[in-house]
């Protein structure tokens, strides 16, 4: 079990770990991609499987964590469940991108890399996503809008609310 | 040039087709301006009318900002280029072509030559538009054109063409020979001769090396390299195994990519698959010895792992850290084996080179810059896209004729950054610099991988330095002192410049930490950081005493160094400006010149931007 730091917690399958690790042959060249493959299942990579990954391949946990912190897109905490990722590269910069991440840091009250207070939220500045000409841009879980506005950043937030909202409606049983 | 490689290229596609054919580009770009929607609303116009026709999702043909493009094309006629395209017009296009048997004036851009096919009257070809007709499109002919998740459509427009040529009458030596012919210098920005980097490491002892396709592409501004893996993968993936074929023993690749470009990744893995089906990977490919098998290694986020010896450390699995050189990859790469690594675009252009020979590859481009370079011309231009140009074209040309000039016509064109974090920024006094290796170097700025970004006299040069440093920093993997510390105690110069505290003496300490983070860094990240900073010093030194010495920012950019006043001739009394002001600074009476405090006034620009007229700057 590994808490989050909303008290929620996951449940973690050693064995699960182990058989990723197995599947990349416990190689210590693979173990970008052992915490990729952990991370797109628990949405992060959690304290403990960092140590059990460790344990499987050999490698020191020192080294494990080195490696963890090295690379921007691993993540020690669980994440929102939109990741607003806006470009802050050169072209969305001259074009106001600083403007979006403020309008979303104010509307949803957190800094870059924080989660909402109820995971719905992650702000995540990246650094061009390489849609220059359509700049200012922003990618939600892999959906890309371009030419935004800080009143259109606004509007998507709140579709996205909206979704998520419908969505846990439907998961109700109508009774 | 462009007209005949892509009209040939094109009759290959529709040689069978007798059915109308709709394109819509599905890059990154394209799905970012809504091109999914607009694939639906083609499908249920077409359901509604009963047509029957193909649509094909394409990649990137350089018109990002005529996103969303629908091409449509009538049997035996040329193929028409639609800009913009919304739900409102997709009827009248479809009218033009399905009940007229004409094409839509007032929304089509161009025709796209098909070889057998005929024109439509009074519409330009696409080598006639402004855009198009200064470029040269070698390794980007097939993007946009073709659907990228075929590989029929690559086979049609000769594809693996070059791989077959290469196995039935070439040996590896003649493989290299015409890569030294065609003068090929490494796209990503190093320049170093292709020919020569395969040659190195076929000479290296070794009976099992390897092949790595650099795609961590990650200059902000820069996205030659997307559109390439997005629009024409397998031509990636050929060049891959004419490397692998040159510089022998080598049964595996990898293709380093930024997790950044989820789409890339994903056009990748279907290119290898079918690529494995065809037998033009694996064993034994088309009946031969030759084996080649490529992995796709995505990239966790970290810009460093762009130079190549930190690409490989990520590679193996390390800490994305560089290594000093020698030894070079082409001795001691993966795993400690001979490898070679290759840019996307310098792959991409291999098949081309293979078929039509390095002495045809090397007519194009300058004296020491062979053949064409692709640029990401972005910022505030009124054609941003992707472009191919031959090396040496004029940075003028670009800017004016492909670029269409100025993004808002009042604002003149002010400088030029070129090459992302590690160049600099080329002033109007240096536009008709020629676009190669050597004289964009001459010019204080780097050719680099290709990212053109284009500011206007409203943006100002200090806060860009500081942009691309404070990049450059956060990017810094830490690893020796001058780029770690070096660029810190610059940043923070910088900033103090920006907000208003820079002191005498600050532009000498920012040259001779310059100089220092240059000469002493590990590596080209390092040794590139102050390029940003010393190309503006040199073009800009007036705008840098400007804030420190009076205190203003001349692009009125740097929120601290700007003092809003209202122009009392262009001011109408609207009163707009007056309620927008989060701090009441901003008084107004009815029929009276608004007025703003300067003391109580944060700059948030709510009413510069509130201001119909322009009278508040």
């Amino acid at each position: 079990m590994a808490n989050t730091e909303h008290g929620a917690s996951i449940e973690i399958n050693e064995e699960e770990i182990d058989q990723i690790c197995e599947e990349f042959g416990n190689r210590e060249g693979a173990v970008v991609q052992i915490l990729q493959t952990i991370q797109e299942k628990y949405g992060y990579v959690p304290a403990e499987v960092l140590e059990r990954v460790g344990e499987d391949l050999g490698i020191p946990h020192s080294k494990m964590f080195g490696v963890l912190t090295f690379y921007s897109q691993f993540y020690q905490e669980p994440r929102g469940k939109f990741i607003l990722k806006v470009c802050v590269g050169t072209a969305c910069h001259v074009r106001g991108a600083g403007l979006l991440v403020d309008k979303i840091k104010e509307n949803l009250h957190i800094e870059a890399g924080e989660n909402t207070e109820d995971m719905m939220f992650t702000l995540e500045p990246v650094a061009c996503l390489g849609s220059c000409a359509l700049a200012p841009m922003a990618m939600v879980n892999g959906n890309t809008f371009g030419k935004l506005s800080a009143d259109k950043m606004l509007d998507l937030i709140h579709q996205y609310k909206e979704e998520a909202s419908s969505d846990n409606q439907e998961a109700v049983p109508a009774s | 040039m462009l007209t005949e490689t892509v009209e040939e290229m094109a009759a290959g596609l529709f040689r069978d087709v007798t059915i109308p054919t709709i394109h819509i580009g599905m890059a990154t770009c394209g799905l970012a301006a809504g091109a999914r929607s607009i694939l639906e609303l083609v499908e249920r116009e077409l359901e509604k009318r009963g047509i029957e026709a193909r649509i094909v999702p394409t990649g990137c043909i350089g018109m990002c900002h005529n996103e969303p493009l629908v091409d449509i094309t009538m049997p035996g006629k040329y193929r028409v280029s639609y800009r913009n395209v919304k739900a409102l017009i997709i009827p009248q296009i479809f009218d033009a072509h399905f009940v007229k048997g004409d094409f839509a004036k007032k929304y089509a851009i161009c025709q796209i030559p098909i070889g057998g096919h005929s024109p439509y009257e009074g519409l330009p070809l696409m080598n006639e538009t402004n855009f198009f007709k200064g470029q040269v499109k070698i390794v980007s002919s097939r993007c946009g054109l073709i659907d990228p998740s075929s590989i029929e459509d690559y086979i049609a427009t000769n594809g693996y063409k070059a791989l077959r040529k290469m196995l039935t009458s070439m040996t590896p030596e003649m493989v290299i020979e015409e890569m030294t012919k065609s003068g090929m210098r490494g796209r990503g920005g190093g320049g170093f001769y292709t020919g020569l980097k395969w040659k190195l490491t076929r000479q290296s002892p070794g009976d099992e090396k390897y092949v790595v396709c650099n795609a961590d592409e990650g200059d902000p501004g820069a996205f030659m390299d997307r559109s390439i893996l997005e629009g024409d993968p397998h031509s990636v993936l050929e060049g891959m195994l004419a490397a692998a074929y040159a510089i022998g023993n080598t049964k595996k690749g990898y293709i380093y990519c930024r997790a950044e470009y989820p789409l890339a990744i994903r056009r990748l893995r279907k290119a290898i698959d079918d690529a494995k089906e065809k037998n033009f990977l694996g064993d034994n490919i088309l009946g031969t010895d030759f084996s080649f098998d490529i992995t796709i290694k995505e990239g966790a986020g970290a810009y460093v792992c762009g130079e190549e010896t930190a690409l490989l450390a990520s590679l193996m699995g390390e800490r994305g850290m560089p290594w000093p050189k020698p030894p070079f990859p082409a001795q001691k790469g993966v795993w400690g084996k001979p490898t070679v690594i290759n840019n996307v675009e310098t792959l991409g252009n291999v098949g081309h080179i293979i078929l039509g020979g390095g002495d045809w590859y090397a007519s194009y481009g300058s004296e020491k810059t062979k053949g064409t370079k692709t640029f990401a011309l972005t910022g505030s231009i009124k054609n941003s896209g992707l472009i191919e140009v031959p090396a040496g074209t004029p940075l003028r040309s670009i800017v004016f004729d492909i670029g269409g000039g100025m993004l808002e016509k009042k604002i003149p064109f002010k400088a030029a950054q070129l090459g992302g974090p590690s160049g600099g920024c080329i002033p109007a006094s240096g536009l008709d610099t020629p676009v190669d290796f050597e004289n964009v170097v001459a010019a204080g700025a780097i050719m680099g991988s290709g990212g053109i970004v284009i500011m206007d006299e409203a943006s100002c040069i200090v806060d860009t330095a500081k942009f691309f440093l404070k990049f450059t920093q956060d990017e810094s993997c830490g690893e020796c002192t001058p780029c770690r510390v070096g660029s810190k105690i610059m940043l923070d110069i910088l900033t103090r410049i920006t907000e208003g505290q820079g002191q005498e003496g600050d532009l000498d300490e920012l040259i001779r930490l310059s100089m220092y983070v240059k000469s002493n860094s590990l590596c080209g990240l390092g040794a590139a950081a102050p390029n940003p900073v010393l190309s503006t010093i040199r073009y800009f030194r007036e705008e840098y005493e400007a804030h420190i010495r009076d205190k203003h920012c001349p692009g009125t950019v740097c929120a601290n160094l700007i003092k809003y006043v209202v122009i009392e001739e262009d001011c109408t009394t609207c009163g707009l400006c007056e309620p927008v002001c989060p701090t009441g600074s901003v008084t107004w009476d009815k029929g009276e010149v608004a007025h703003i405090n300067l003391e109580t006034c944060i700059r948030c620009k709510a009413c510069v931007d509130a201001c119909k007229f322009r009278a508040i700057i």
